[in-house]
C-alpha cells in the first residue's frame, strides 16, 4: 500500500488530502500534521450552533467541515495524524464498526505501547491510558471508499478547545473545560520526554505495516493535489460550512465514548428548569441544577445536585423521589419526573 | 419472512446494503431493513437528501451518522428523488424504532424497471443464505 508522508502540511492539506484520496480510488496511508490551528467539525454538526464563529474568526482560526462523523475539535500541530483510505471491498473494512475500528486502531495502541504507555482500545473508537482518552478517531464513506482519520495526541490545547466552542453560559464552558482535563490525556503528561514527531511516524508506519502489510513511501501525486485544490473551493466555502444540520434541544460536547457534558432545559407546569452535567460511564459526575422554580427548603436544590452525584442516569428519577421523601422537598409544579428528565443522558 | 428477529416484508425489495425498496407505481420507497438499522446501531444524525436530484443505481445520495461512523446510502433504482422523510432531521431514531414505515427515507421514481431485476425479493432462495452470511459476518 502507498505510503504518503507529508510532514507538517497546511490546514486546508492536512483534512483535503484523505478527501481527495477517495474520489480518484486510490487507497493509501497518510501521515501529516497541521502547519497552523484550525476547528474541524463532524459532518453532522451545524457550525454556527456548536462552535464560536466569532470567537473563531477574531483569533484567525479556520473552521472546516470535514465528511467524517464525529463532534468538534481544535486541531494543531501539536498532533500526528494518520489518514487511512481504503477500498470500500478491501477485507479489512469488512464486518462490523466497532471490528472495523478495532482492526484499524491495533498499530496506534501499539504505537502507545511501544512508548511504554499501558494502552487499550476502547469501543467504540476510543484508546485509553489510565481510563483517559489519548487519540481522537472517525470514519466515514467517502465515494468508494472507507476512511479512518485520527490523531496521535502530543499536546493539547485545553484553553484553547473550551474557547472555539459555542456553550450557553460559562458554567457549561468549565465543565466542559474541567471534563476535558480530566477524560483526555496526551503524550506530553504521560511521558517524561515525548519522541520527536519522525520518531512517532516511524513508529506509526511500522505497527501500520503489520496490519496493512508493505508500505511504499511515495510523493504525494499530482492529481491528488489538484484533486484536493479543487476540492478546497468547495469545501472552504460558507456555503458548505454553514449547511442546514439538525439543531439539537440539548447541548452537548462529548469528550469521549464515556465521558460527555450535556446542558438541558425543560419547561416543566411550575417553571423552567435547567441542567448542566457531566456524565461518565452512565453515571452522572457531576451535577448543576437551576431555573425559574419554587424549591423548599432553599438549599435543597444544591443539596439535590450533589446527592445524585453517582448515580446511573437511568436511576435519576427513583434517586431524585427518594430526595424529595427524606427532605421533605417542597416544588410545586416540578416534580422529580421533571427533574429526571433534564438528566436522561 | 422472519429471520432470526430480523423481519423482511414479503412484498418488499432488498439490496446488499441492507436498504428495502417498496413498488407504488412509477416510484419506489426506499428505507433501511430491521437488520440494517440493527447494524448501523443508534442513528444520531439522517442527512435529508435533496428533492429533485436524479441518482443511478448505487448511487451514493444521502448519510446516516452513528458510533462515530458516516455511512452513505445508495439508491436501490436509478431516477428522481422525488420525496425526502422530513422527519429524520429532528427524529433520526425513526429508522431504529420502524425501518419499515416511519423511519422511511426517500422516494425515486423508477426509472428503468427492469433494475428491479438486479434486486433480491425473501422468495429468492440467495436472499436467505445471504441474510445468514451477514449475521456471521457482523455478530448479528
Amino acid at each position: 500500500m502507498d505510503l504518503y508522508r507529508l510532514g507538517s502540511v497546511s490546514w486546508q492539506e492536512s483534512q483535503l488530502i484523505y478527501h481527495a484520496l477517495p474520489r480518484l480510488g486510490l487507497e493509501g496511508l497518510v501521515l501529516l500534521r497541521p502547519a497552523s490551528p484550525y476547528v474541524c467539525i463532524g459532518y453532522h454538526q451545524d457550525a454556527a450552533e456548536d462552535v464560536d464563529l466569532a470567537a473563531c474568526r477574531a483569533g484567525g482560526i479556520p473552521v472546516f467541515r470535514r465528511e467524517v462523523g464525529g463532534g468538534a475539535v481544535y486541531l494543531d500541530g501539536g498532533q500526528v495524524f494518520y489518514q487511512l483510505v481504503l477500498s470500500r471491498a478491501n477485507p479489512l473494512v469488512q464486518g462490523s464498526k466497532e471490528s472495523i475500528y478495532r482492526r484499524l486502531l491495533a498499530p496506534v495502541v501499539a504505537v502507545y505501547r511501544s512508548l511504554g504507555l499501558d494502552a487499550t482500545y476502547r469501543p467504540v473508537n476510543d484508546i485509553m491510558v489510565g481510563g483517559r482518552k489519548i487519540s481522537g478517531n472517525g470514519a466515514g464513506e467517502i465515494a468508494e471508499s472507507v476512511v479512518l482519520v485520527g490523531n496521535l495526541i502530543v499536546d493539547f490545547d485545553y484553553d484553547a478547545m473550551v474557547r472555539v466552542l459555542r456553550v450557553p453560559d460559562e458554567k457549561f464552558r468549565d465543565k466542559v473545560h474541567k471534563s476535558l482535563r480530566e477524560n483526555l490525556t496526551t503524550l506530553r503528561r504521560e511521558l517524561p520526554t515525548v519522541p520527536p514527531y519522525e520518531g512517532l511516524e516511524s513508529r506509526l508506519v511500522h505497527h501500520f505495516a503489520e496490519v496493512l502489510g508493505p508500505l511504499t513511501p511515495r510523493p504525494l501525486p499530482e492529481a491528488v493535489r489538484r484533486e484536493a485544490e479543487r476540492l478546497a473551493v468547495e469545501r472552504t466555502s460558507d456555503d458548505w460550512l454553514l449547511r442546514r444540520s439538525r439543531r439539537s434541544p440539548v447541548q452537548r460536547v462529548r469528550i469521549s465514548a464515556s465521558a460527555q457534558v450535556i446542558r438541558r432545559v425543560h419547561k416543566a407546569p411550575g417553571g423552567l428548569i435547567r441542567a448542566t452535567y457531566e456524565v461518565r460511564d452512565g453515571r452522572l459526575a457531576s451535577v448543576d441544577l437551576s431555573g425559574d422554580l419554587f424549591f423548599y427548603p432553599p438549599d435543597g436544590l444544591d443539596a439535590l445536585a450533589a446527592a445524585l452525584v453517582g448515580t446511573p442516569c437511568a436511576q435519576a428519577e427513583a434517586a431524585i423521589a427518594a430526595f424529595y421523601a427524606r427532605h421533605g422537598i417542597e416544588s410545586p409544579g416540578v416534580t422529580p419526573a421533571d427533574l429526571a428528565a433534564l438528566l436522561a443522558g | 419472512m422472519k429471520i432470526g428477529p430480523y423481519d423482511f416484508p414479503d412484498d418488499l425489495y432488498y439490496d446488499r446494503e441492507h436498504n428495502w425498496a417498496r413498488v407504488d407505481g412509477e416510484a419506489v420507497t426506499q428505507g433501511l431493513t430491521s437488520f440494517g438499522q440493527a447494524i448501523a446501531g443508534e442513528i444520531l444524525y439522517a442527512e435529508e437528501p435533496r428533492v429533485g436530484r436524479e441518482v443511478k443505481q448505487g448511487e451514493a445520495f444521502m448519510a446516516l451518522e452513528s458510533g462515530k461512523w458516516v455511512g452513505r446510502v445508495r439508491a436501490m433504482v436509478s431516477g428522481r428523488i422525488v420525496a425526502a422523510n422530513g422527519r429524520l432531521e429532528a427524529d433520526s431514531a425513526l429508522i431504529n424504532k420502524d425501518p419499515y414505515g416511519a423511519g422511511w427515507l426517500a422516494r425515486i421514481t423508477l426509472a428503468n424497471p427492469e433494475e428491479l431485476k438486479q434486486l433480491l425479493r425473501p422468495s429468492d432462495p440467495a436472499f436467505a443464505a445471504f441474510i445468514a452470511a451477514e449475521r456471521s459476518k457482523y455478530g448479528k
